[in-house]
């Protein structure tokens, strides 16, 4: 027994050893930045993917004809200029001279056609992206340095989509060589950032590319981790081991335990994605406007804000965020105000103690406590709220489409084109997938309208006018606009939070 | 003999095709995947998306791409991946190792810990170190795995910083992963090497042993520990099979590349070629083990042949 209780002690005694030994948990070389991102999307090719996270990790890797910065306005990417001509019926483009792939590739008005008749195309019907470039028709080279595209109907938000995923311009000749497949696994683009290497489920390494046209990035290297599990990622940022937590890992309750280090740093930035209790407004008493309208009065969202979202939100009127083309700023959000909520519920004739039920995704467990607040303030005001958490797929492809939901659901929704439109369509068009029982002829002709106007002001009041309409039948109820919240270490300067995640890391520093 | 082992062999068929058709049809109930792919496209008809489920061969009828999918396991060919369209054999071929060695490691910790301790709590019967031991396995299997997960980064990668929090990189990513999976193992193993051990030690061959004088050391580890051998590897075997199973949530935790991972997020997206090639391959091997301690007892004991 002697002999084994000595031999137990030197087996622990061997592992602190080689505990110290492992002790250097490197600190990451000045030069390089490492992310953690909470999905691997699988592809590198534009045209295969339309997740977000595909989008943060590809906008230092490809360009578009066109590109939107950090302050979200539309800059020349790719192309140098731009006009729009026959009433957005042609676009033509004026290329960037002397640029190369990183293949050495030349960059030219052939490289755009390929791209576009690629996405076009048999290649491109195979994924998601296509459906949202149908309103091209053709592309044709003017000269090597000029490209002009034939759209088949005008559309005020191409030049948006030219900034991001399918738009993304590819190299023909190094496709056309390696394969689609090849390409998938080892993109090359124009970008700031060459492709190194790829290990699916772990990482993607990319090295800065010095001749890259907007100026060579400031850090040699960059590593994407893949991470899903939020507790994890925070752990490596803890450890030092991750530089940059982007979102949508880090959940409201974690942010005190980032800002507790003194290493560390929350930086939030109000972000693309809205949150609404959307209505039945085909049966039930929620089919009574004046309902709808007591029900949006009878939650103190600035209180849930406050308290359950740690002020990590802003508070809507419309169902869209500050960011997006059709923002109006002048439009309330209607007042809590539960005594004339119940007074309208009265008037419409609903007794106390009316039950309806909310349904939502069953994943976000922030939202369920939000939920579980709404349910307590329409308690106040004699409603009996019952709340249904379904598997989100379920709810997403199944509940909503097929308008199986109780009196009210969940939608949160974040486009990735930052305009109304994409919204709006979407949520309130007549037989549209997210809009099952809502039918409007005068909300159909507005939505119509606004896709053939080429004029911003005129569109723009268009798209006005259609969330006033949508607020004034009481289409929803608006809740909040989420802050997009990154967990940084400090060491990590010049960095700009980008509401949709797409950030280039051309100006960031690593000490 | 043969007869036995074709019996078992058609039984374990049937249960492959058992699992492997529950799966498909389980998953086929859970959303459509060409939805999942265009959530965030704004503008996405119905013939986009007839497009899409064309792209990903699921507008064959359900038995048919079944068929397609029983035709991959034996050509290794588990088609692509929804998500991207990587190789799912490609997947499966990086991510097994990384389980597999996880597995192995944990199985070692679990051994390593419990063997001493199950026999000092044997020895010791009824005395103050066998209650300890005894309490301490009762602590260890009331654990869930993840908190006990959480704790040990809590404790080993940030409080005091020397193991990396997650990842499979070197040596030292496994000691976290290794441990919690082990510490969990071991609550069960160190009852199980008490218990077969206390039995050996009544035996007469033991009562022998020590009438002859030898050490005690001798007796336990040399005449008494060989004769618990058997019962424990076969326990630790099938062991084995279940630790597969129970590692997806540890690896999540510590971000392992491996099969659990690859199970979790295939989930997530409806990645269905992944999520049956996953728990094909799991299933094959839990029943394969199992198929090897049948035969290996069949060949020992003629009794189960004929049973």
């Amino acid at each position: 027994m002697i002999k084994m209780q000595r031999g137990l002690r030197t087996a622990f005694v061997a592992m602190a050893l080689a505990g110290t030994a492992f002790a250097p948990v490197s600190a990451l070389a000045a030069g390089k930045l490492t992310v953690s991102s909470p999905q691997d999307p699988g592809s590198w090719d534009p045209i295969d993917t339309f997740l977000v996270n595909w989008a943060s990790v590809s906008t230092n890797i490809f360009d578009g004809l066109t590109y939107r910065g950090p302050d979200l306005k539309l800059v020349p990417g790719l192309a140098t200029s731009w006009d729009v001509l026959d009433n957005g019926m042609r676009i033509r483009f004026k290329l960037r001279e002397g640029v190369k792939f990183h293949n050495g590739e030349a960059f030219d008005a052939e490289a755009v056609k390929f791209t576009f008749d690629r996405l076009l195309g048999a290649e491109g019907a195979k994924g998601p992206q296509q459906s949202n470039y149908n309103s091209i028709g053709s592309v044709e080279i003017i000269d090597a340095n000029t490209v002009e595209f034939k759209m088949k109907v005008a559309d005020p938000v191409i030049l948006t989509k030219f900034a991001g995923y399918g738009g993304m311009i590819v190299p023909p000749k190094y496709i056309a060589e390696k394969g689609d497949a090849y390409f998938n696994a080892h993109p090359v683009g124009t970008g700031a950032f060459k492709f190194v290497s790829y290990e699916p489920k772990v990482n993607i390494v990319l090295a800065a590319n010095p001749d890259y046209f907007g100026g060579a990035p400031k850090i040699s290297e960059l590593e994407y981790k893949f991470i899903s599990e939020p507790a994890t990622a925070v752990a490596e940022l803890q450890a030092g081991r991750v530089d940059l937590v982007i979102p949508p890992t880090i959940p409201i309750g974690m942010i005190p335990t980032i800002q507790g280090n003194a290493k560390l740093a929350v930086v939030t930035s109000p972000g693309p994605t809205v949150y609404a209790l959307r209505f039945n407004t085909r049966d039930g008493i929620t089919k009574d406007p004046k309902v709808r309208q007591a029900l949006i009065m009878g939650v103190d969202r600035d209180a849930i804000i406050k308290s359950i979202l740690g002020g990590q939100a802003q508070p809507i009127a419309s169902f869209q965020g500050p960011l997006s083309f059709g923002f109006d700023k002048a439009m309330k959000p209607l007042p809590y105000d539960p005594a004339k909520a119940q007074a309208l519920l009265k008037e419409a004739g609903v007794a106390p103690g009316t039950a309806l039920q909310i349904d939502l995704r069953g994943n976000e467990a922030t939202f369920i406590e939000v939920a579980q607040a709404i349910s307590a303030y329409l308690q106040v005001i004699g409603i009996t709220a019952t709340i249904k958490p379904y598997e989100t797929n379920v709810l997403l492809n199944d509940i909503i489409p097929n308008g199986k939901t109780g009196a009210m659901f969940q939608q949160s929704w974040g486009g990735w084109t930052l305009d109304y439109d994409n919204t709006a369509v979407a949520m309130y068009k007549t037989k549209e997938k997210w809009n099952p029982y809502d039918s409007d002829p005068k909300m159909d002709d507005l939505l119509a309208k606004q896709r053939t106007i080429t004029n911003v002001a005129e569109r723009e009041k268009v798209l006005q006018e259609i969330a006033h309409y949508a607020a004034d039948r009481a289409l929803e109820m608006p809740l909040y606009n989420l802050n997009a919240i990154f967990g940084i270490n400090k060491r990590v300067k010049n960095f700009t939070p980008v509401p949709d995640s797409r950030l280039k890391f051309t100006d960031v520093t690593v000490d | 003999m043969a007869a036995f082992l074709i019996k078992r062999l058609a039984q374990a068929i049937f249960v492959v095709i058992a699992v492997t058709l529950t799966v498909a049809f389980a998953i086929r109930l859970t959303g459509d995947p060409a939805l999942m792919l265009t959530q965030g496209a704004g503008s996405v008809t119905e013939a986009d998306l007839v497009k899409i489920r064309e792209g990903l061969g699921l507008n064959e009828p359900f038995f048919v791409q079944y068929f397609n999918f029983l035709k991959g396991i034996f050509t290794l060919d588990f088609g692509k991946s929804f998500l991207g369209g990587t190789s799912v054999s490609l997947l499966i071929g990086k991510a097994l190792p990384a389980t597999l060695a996880l597995a192995f490691t944990s199985l070692i910790v679990s051994i390593v810990i419990s063997i001493p301790l199950g026999i000092k709590a044997a020895t010791a019967r009824g005395k103050w170190a066998d209650q300890m031991i005894r309490i301490l396995s009762l602590v260890g299997l009331s654990f869930p795995n993840f908190w006990l997960a959480t704790m040990l980064v809590l404790l080993f990668a940030i409080a005091v910083p020397l193991l990396p929090p997650s990842g499979m990189d070197g040596f030292e990513s496994f000691i976290l992963p290794a441990v919690t999976m082990g510490i969990i193992l071991t609550a069960t193993n160190v009852r199980l090497v008490r218990t077969t051990m206390l039995e050996t030690l009544r035996s007469q061959y033991i009562m022998v042993a020590r009438a002859k004088g030898l050490s005690e050391n001798t007796v336990l580890y040399k005449h008494a520990l060989r004769n618990c051998a058997i019962p424990l590897i076969t326990f630790f075997g099938l062991q084995f099979g279940g630790l597969l199973g129970g590692i997806v949530v540890v690896e999540r935790v510590f971000n392992w590349p491996g099969l659990g991972t690859l199970a979790f997020d295939a989930v997530g997206a409806r990645d269905y070629p992944v999520l049956q090639a996953v728990i094909t391959v799991l299933s094959l091997m839990i029943i394969g083990i199992n198929l090897l301690v049948d035969i290996a007892y069949g060949l020992v004991d003629p009794r189960i042949r004929t049973e």
